[in-house]
């Protein structure tokens, strides 16, 4: 049998083996483990159109094999081709990936509120009246009147059912200002009063600041009552508010501020509490320190494995254990922080520990000091740079870290801003993001220069 | 002036100090709290020691007798048969909350054994779980906690199934449901990492200062980029994910686009530092050719660089593997999103199973990498 | 013939590189600058294909004005213009016959060139090249594979793909053993006398008395001299250098 037939039988049989034997080491593994990974992968998604894919490279491996002892090499473009085609073929499945889901008018009706990031607000003065009406009517209604400050309001009748016609009014305001005019149940739930009670009312009132209108009693004003028959007050707000200049921070702005403190909090005290950890494991998990013994190899590679393994759970999935363990809140995001950057820093530590010069432990052991001498003059000065840049590195990855912990329930400013996207306020997400980017860059910036200095 | 430096140090450790006092209040942290709770963390560690790996067919078998409560209510279950399955309640019937004990004979032997109770209205509530012994035996303390339990005078009754395992082992359904939730995860990191390398690397020689920054456009244009660059890279993708989610709904997709926006960001960053770092020689060379400039780009400016973009990319899908195992917790779909529906089912074993996955699939990501980065220079 | 009319540089950070600097080549000279390092001649061989751009001053080549070329114009005049680096300036992992080929970027067709497709008759040029310098055989291997002497040929070979009709050489032989610098600078003599004007920058004297038919002098960006080498005497020279110059010879060291 001729021995380009020969080759291509071996690499039928087992692809790439025919060109392994003719000395393409290299070319026959590449084909043995591509080949194997697509089949394994187009198997694993079991859609038979991308069976194709492997059953190419197969067959091109075969007749590769033949023209390889024929002394003709080929290049691999094609087959590699067909398995990224496949490989990507199936990822673009997988993924779900549908470009048509990109719904560009809901893209904007997100984006344009996200424009004018809820930060700060002009400093508004407010003028607020109320008064009191019962729902639904006693036998015996006190008058629906109230006059405070100067301003007086009335509402006639003095009660009313549920979408009954009332007529309001209010003096004393301030004159020609728009006035909100809003309906307060007893348990304080505010509700709205204009068109199909899902606008507010809004009105002006005259040059003497005046305003009388009519309102109907919300449909939904005694939903919340425990018992719909007993008559209780209600009240009518009438609310004004002017400019007088100046900003002032909003209620969202006062809220990422202090998602931000607890941010960076969260990533101090998680990076202080590890080092506590990390520096009496880092010695442990050095292998120039701890090869001396069976026993204490046997402590180095199960530090080390356990450091291995927290170090590949990310910290958001810790977290969700101590928000189940602490319950919701920074100190559970603090908590997992702390764990997963013991595990990474003490893996970097004990690397630095690895790697110190061992010129200058001879040097001072030559002249006669004793062991805490030399971890004193010849260890620590060689590892106390180097240990304080990667806290400071660290530190900066847990403030990005710091940042998300919150999506899972861990405290700080991920939190807030989920709670932000669930009932769609993308004025105060865009705040939020402000703040994020602010975080970040600035603490990059000064962890930079600060190593900078150190090393 | 400088400051004495004993007075700086004092002053820098005060700060510190200050600041660590800060964090802890800020922080909320309770350390009393966690180790009284911590025993809570025990039953998660041992259940996620034993993942949920291989399962057998289990076989299920009821018996159930009548049980009113309170007592008179409904009729009483006639005295059992002294052979064959049955059950042996202490009482025959029970008040409210009343504690006896259940006895269960010639059952299926070393089984598991779930007893509840079931409604008049065919609700079931679970009481307890327990085994049987090597002779189907089992004893167990229950509580009679259906309170209204007999509806127009019939009875709740209490139930046994028997779960007696038969034929071999084969992997759980988690394990398959792990595997493939893996699988999409995976190739979100793969396919973000290739969309976003296709879109940063040729914006990268737009944000890099040698080649770009050039008269009053080169200059805008390379601020533009650097810029877009940096805020970008400062969003921890499941930040961007969270607005994709909100977006595009709930999917891989959106875990999807988030990375790749976020990749793109770094990517492009740490491509065009590549570019800066180049032998300038070659672009003066080809200039003095008269070169066109996109040519001086083609000849002396990648080939220097490929190398480094290389190196950058499987960097990269590194991370981005391990973020898309935790993307699904924001709606972005894979393994994470599985491990997510796992703890709020309080079905530990099963996060452990996809705990485990993905500290075996990042390990591996990790060595892969390393190496092949090793290879490249 | 190549004029230059009181060219001036000044680097945006106040550095006078040139001042007032004029003279002419004549077509075929092998005109060579001389001077300090600093002394502003790798600016004025820069000045010349515009790689930096003159403050003040004209340059005039062949009734062109290069100075005042718009970006097409001056691809046209740079494509004629041949430069040799000090440094090499090649493309240390790309092949050798890609380097030499992207001599000719300024004549090639721009998107099979973009994709990296030649013409034969470029390869054939390109081989030819790499011939006339002596390293054919090493057409296919990377460039960073070659010693300095081979890639400074290579450079030569990239230039030659331009059909120049000036060879601008800045320090060719500065980064090179004396021993190679003769060979390098015999090619571009054996170019000069195939009718290529060469404008060359060197450091020692002994080569400059060798190859040069004519040389210029800078010191601080000013030219203190123009004459044959024949000229520079003692005081010549240590007016050029300083006074605590020694003559060394390249060869020697």
């Amino acid at each position: 049998m001729s021995k380009q037939v020969s080759t291509a039988i071996i690499s039928a049989l087992v692809p790439g083996l025919g060109q392994f034997l003719l000395g393409e080491r290299y070319r026959g593994s590449g084909i043995l483990i591509g080949f194997l990974l697509i089949l394994a992968t187009t198997l694993w998604y079991g859609q038979p159109l991308w069976y194709l894919s492997p059953l190419s490279i197969w067959l091109w491996n075969v007749w590769d094999a033949f023209h390889l002892a024929l002394g003709r090499r080929h290049s691999v473009l094609l087959p590699l081709a067909f398995g990224l085609a496949a490989a990507y073929g199936i990822g673009w499945q997988v993924v779900e990936i549908d470009f048509s889901r990109a719904n560009m008018e809901r893209a904007i009706a997100i984006l344009r509120p996200m424009t004018r990031p809820d930060f700060i607000q002009p400093r508004r003065e407010l003028n607020q009246m109320w008064v009191p009406v019962e729902v639904p009517c006693s036998s015996q209604p006190p008058a629906a009147r109230r006059d405070e400050g100067g301003r007086a309001a009335f509402v006639m009748p003095d009660c009313g059912r549920v979408s009954e016609t009332l007529i309001v009014s209010v003096s004393g305001l301030w004159p020609n200002t728009a006035t909100d005019i809003y309906w307060q149940t007893p348990i304080g739930n505010s509700l709205m009063l204009g068109e199909g009670e899902i606008t507010m009312l809004t009105l002006p009132t005259d040059e003497n600041g005046a305003l009388t209108t009519t309102i109907r009693v919300p449909t939904t004003a005694l939903v919340a009552a425990p018992d719909p028959t007993l008559p209780q007050f209600h009240r009518v707000y009438f609310e004004q508010s002017r400019p007088i200049g100046g900003y002032e921070l909003s209620f969202i702005g006062s809220e990422v501020l202090k998602g931000a403190l607890a941010t960076v909090s969260m990533a101090l005290m998680a990076t202080g509490l590890a080092v506590l950890f990390a520096v009496p494991l880092s010695f442990l998990a050095a292998r120039n320190l701890m090869s001396g013994n069976p026993l204490t190899y046997a402590i180095y590679l199960i530090v080390r494995t356990l450091l291995n393994i927290l170090r590949s759970i990310e910290s958001l999935i810790i977290a969700i254990v101590f928000v189940v363990i602490v319950g919701l809140g920074p100190f559970a995001g603090m908590l997992a922080l702390a764990l997963h950057s013991v595990a990474a820093l003490g893996k970097l530590y004990s690397e630095v520990i690895e790697g110190i010069d061992p010129g200058p432990i001879e040097a001072i052991r030559a002249t006669g000091a004793n062991w805490l001498q030399v971890v004193r003059y010849a260890v620590i000065p060689q590892i106390i740079p180097p240990f304080t840049a990667f806290t400071i590195y660290r530190w900066d990855i847990n403030v990005r870290s710091a940042t998300v912990i919150g999506l899972v329930g861990g405290g700080g400013i991920g939190f807030l801003l989920i709670e932000l996207i669930r009932v769609n306020n993308m004025r105060g997400v865009s705040a939020v993001f402000i703040a994020i980017a602010a975080i970040v860059i600035v603490l990059d910036y000064f962890s930079a220069k600060l190593r900078e200095r150190l090393v | 002036m400088p400051l004495p430096r004993l007075l700086r140090n004092t002053l820098i450790t005060a700060l510190v100090i200050a600041a660590f006092v800060i964090s802890y209040r800020v922080t909320e942290a309770d350390f009393p709290r966690l180790l009284r709770d911590l025993p809570k963390g025990r039953e998660l560690l041992t259940a996620f020691l034993t993942p949920d790996i291989v399962q057998r067919d289990l076989e299920t078998r009821t018996i159930s007798i009548a049980f009113p409560i309170p007592c008179g209510s409904a009729a009483v279950e006639d005295s059992p048969p002294s052979q064959g399955p049955r059950l042996v309640p202490g009482v025959n019937c029970a008040a409210p909350l009343e504690k006896f004990t259940l006895e269960g004979f010639d059952l299926q032997p070393n089984s598991e054994v779930v007893i509840r109770w079931r409604l008049p209205n065919e609700r079931t509530m679970t009481a307890i779980r327990t085994q049987t012994d090597a002779k189907g035996y089992f004893r167990q303390e229950v509580q009679a906690r259906p309170i209204q339990a007999t509806v127009n005078g019939i009875p709740s009754r209490l139930e046994v199934d028997t779960l007696t395992p038969v034929g071999g082992l084969k992997p759980s359904q988690a394990l398959k449901d792990v595997m493939d939730n893996m699988f999409v995860t995976i190739f979100m990191a793969l396919l973000s990492t290739t969309l976003a390398t296709l879109i940063a690397a040729p914006l990268s020689f737009l944000a890099a200062s040698n080649i770009t920054r050039k008269g009053c456009i080169g200059t805008a244009v390379y601020y533009a980029f650097r810029s877009f660059f940096n805020l970008m890279r400062s969003y921890d993708p499941l930040v961007m994910a969270t607005v994709f989610g909100f977006w595009l709904s709930f999917g891989p997709f959106p875990g999807f686009l988030a990375l790749t926006v976020v990749t793109i960001a770094s990517l492009g960053k740490l491509f065009s530092e590549a570019v800066e770092n180049i032998d300038p020689g070659p672009v003066e060379a080809l200039q003095a050719v008269g070169a066109p400039s996109l040519h001086t780009v083609r000849y002396a400016v990648v080939p220097q660089v490929i190398p480094d973009f290389v190196s950058y990319i499987i960097y990269h899908w590194d991370i981005n593997v391990r973020i898309s195992t935790i993307i699904g917790f924001v709606g972005g779909g894979g393994i994470g999103y599985y491990l997510n529906l796992s703890i709020n089912d309080f079905k530990w074993n099963q996060a452990g199973t996809a705990i485990w996955a993905i500290v075996i699939v990042v390990w591996m990501m990790d060595f892969l990498s390393a190496e092949v980065r090793k290879r490249l220079t | 013939m190549l004029r230059i009319q009181n060219v001036s540089k000044t680097y945006p950070n106040g550095t006078q590189a040139l001042k007032n600097v004029s003279f002419d080549v004549a077509d075929g000279e092998f005109l060579v600058v001389i001077g300090l390092s600093g002394s502003g001649k790798s600016t004025l061989l820069r000045c010349i294909n515009r790689l930096i751009e003159p403050t003040e001053g004209k340059i005039v080549w062949d009734d062109v004005d290069i100075t005042t070329a718009s970006p097409a114009e001056l691809r046209q005049i740079r494509r004629k213009i041949g430069m040799v680096f000090q440094q090499f300036n090649l493309v240390k992992r790309s092949s050798v016959l890609t380097n030499v080929l992207s001599g000719r970027l300024g004549y090639a067709n721009p998107w099979a060139s973009l994709l990296g497709i030649w013409p034969q008759e470029d390869k054939q040029r390109a081989m030819q090249a790499l011939e006339r310098v002596g390293i054919a055989e090493k057409a296919h291997s990377r460039a960073d594979a070659l010693s300095g002497g081979q890639q400074q040929r290579v450079g030569i070979a990239r230039a030659l793909m331009q059909d120049p009709k000036l060879i601008l050489a800045d320090e060719p032989v500065a980064s090179l053993d004396p021993v190679l610098s003769h060979s390098i600078l015999q090619y571009l003599e054996q170019l000069n006398k195939d009718g290529i004007t060469v404008i060359c920058s060197l450091h020692f004297l002994d080569l400059v008395h060798r190859y040069a038919t004519r040389v210029v002098a800078l010191k601080d960006g000013v030219k203190v001299f123009e004459g044959t080498p024949n000229e520079i005497d003692r005081a010549k020279f240590k007016e050029i250098y300083g006074e605590e110059a020694q003559e060394v010879r390249a060869a020697s060291l």
